[in-house]
């Protein structure tokens, strides 16, 4: 199921400003976004298996690539995850 | 009267802009060889308007207002917003076509479809990264149709034929002399920020262009409708060229090239559907 909060941060991260403020403080920017705690512990942590079943692919792909992750590490991470943690969005 | 002189289809690959300096000589010289081909039998077709088909990856529309269809109705588009094309892509605005585009959006709400409207699209690297590597200059008016091929539910195949159709009603119907173009854009297979990233699917590749050379549309959708769900998430690109293929009245479909191209993780197709002149 789609979490629209969890979108919605990663979708506001494709700004230039919020990607800066993003990497300046994480904590401060997930503070505007009512996440779940288990969410906010999935995205402060990177935990790409958890946080893959709630947004589309391609934002996720986005905002790893926002965080400085190369595509390299990108695809090893999903490639580890169980089938059921996959995106179904598309 | 308007005619719609020609339609074409082509990968969009991201990475194609991104990393174009540092793609293999071997990667480099099939997808520029391609996109030649097309930009030189676009160009000799002189069309005054392209109609442009491709997904939105989240710059225009979001969560909370995504439309299945959105035609980009103004005088002037805004150009990529993705650093890595606005480098290699020199276009900051686009031109529109504000008339023909209305009497699009016209035709679809007289014949039953009921699409959105952009009065000021931001055209990304669905659309440009063509455009670029097509190298066609000046641009012709460009008429963009957003088509969802990123977040389900997604228009079925069968309504993309549908698109087609009245794509090529409202050409038939524009009063005014025009040359109309079709450029669908996306696919072949890919599969993006899932498990399978990176892989490419080849026999839905080849599939999908022996659909598009020997197949009428019942197969054609039944076959894609049943494929989609288990190839990458990429590959429901292909419903732009079905939209394509359709307009063009199913017929004279001419692949250009094909390459499964693992550097940019995509299947690049790119074909040319000939008219009847």
């Amino acid at each position: 199921m789609t979490d629209y909060w969890l979108s919605k941060l990663f979708y506001d991260l494709l700004t230039p400003a919020m990607t800066a403020r993003w990497r300046e403080d994480r904590g401060a920017v997930l503070d505007d976004y009512p996440l779940s705690p288990a969410m906010r512990r999935a995205v402060l942590e990177d935990d790409i298996a958890a946080m893959a079943p709630r947004v589309n692919a391609y934002l996720l792909r986005f905002y790893c690539g926002i965080c400085g992750m190369k595509d390299d590490e990108f695809i090893a991470r999903l490639r580890a995850m169980k089938p059921e943690a996959a995106a179904t969005h598309g | 009267m308007a005619e719609l002189v020609g339609a074409f289809a082509a990968s969009h690959a991201p990475l194609i802009a991104r990393d174009w300096e540092r793609l293999s000589p071997g990667a480099k010289r099939t997808i520029a060889g391609a996109f030649d081909e097309m930009g030189r039998r676009l160009a000799a077709l002189a069309p005054d308007v392209l109609v442009m088909l491709s997904p939105d990856h989240w710059v225009n529309f979001f969560l909370d207002n995504l439309p299945s269809f959105c035609v980009g109705v103004g005088p002037e588009h805004d150009g990529p917003p993705e650093p890595f094309v606005a480098r290699v892509f020199p276009h900051r605005t686009l031109p529109g076509h504000a008339a023909f585009a209305r009497h699009l959006v016209d035709t679809a709400f007289a014949r039953g479809f009921d699409p959105a409207i952009s009065y000021r699209a931001r055209l990304d690297h669905g659309f440009c990264i063509p455009l670029w590597r097509m190298g066609i200059e000046p641009l012709p008016a460009i008429v963009p149709i957003f088509v969802n091929e990123l977040e389900a539910p997604m228009p079925g195949v069968a309504r993309c034929f549908d698109w087609g159709r009245l794509i090529a009603a409202a050409v038939e119907s524009y009063p005014e002399d025009l040359r109309v173009a079709i450029v669908g854009s996306g696919g072949l297979s890919h599969s993006i920020g899932e498990p399978t990233m990176g892989d490419i699917d080849e026999p839905f590749d080849h599939a999908c262009i022996a659909l598009f050379t020997r197949a009428g549309e019942a197969e054609i959708a039944a076959t894609l409708e049943d494929w989609l769900p288990r190839t990458g998430n990429g590959g429901h690109e292909v419903r732009s060229w079905v939209i394509a293929h359709a307009a063009m009245g199913g017929k004279g479909f001419a692949l250009i090239d094909y390459v499964p191209v693992p550097e940019v993780y995509v299947g690049c197709g790119f074909a040319e559907w000939k008219g009847a002149a």
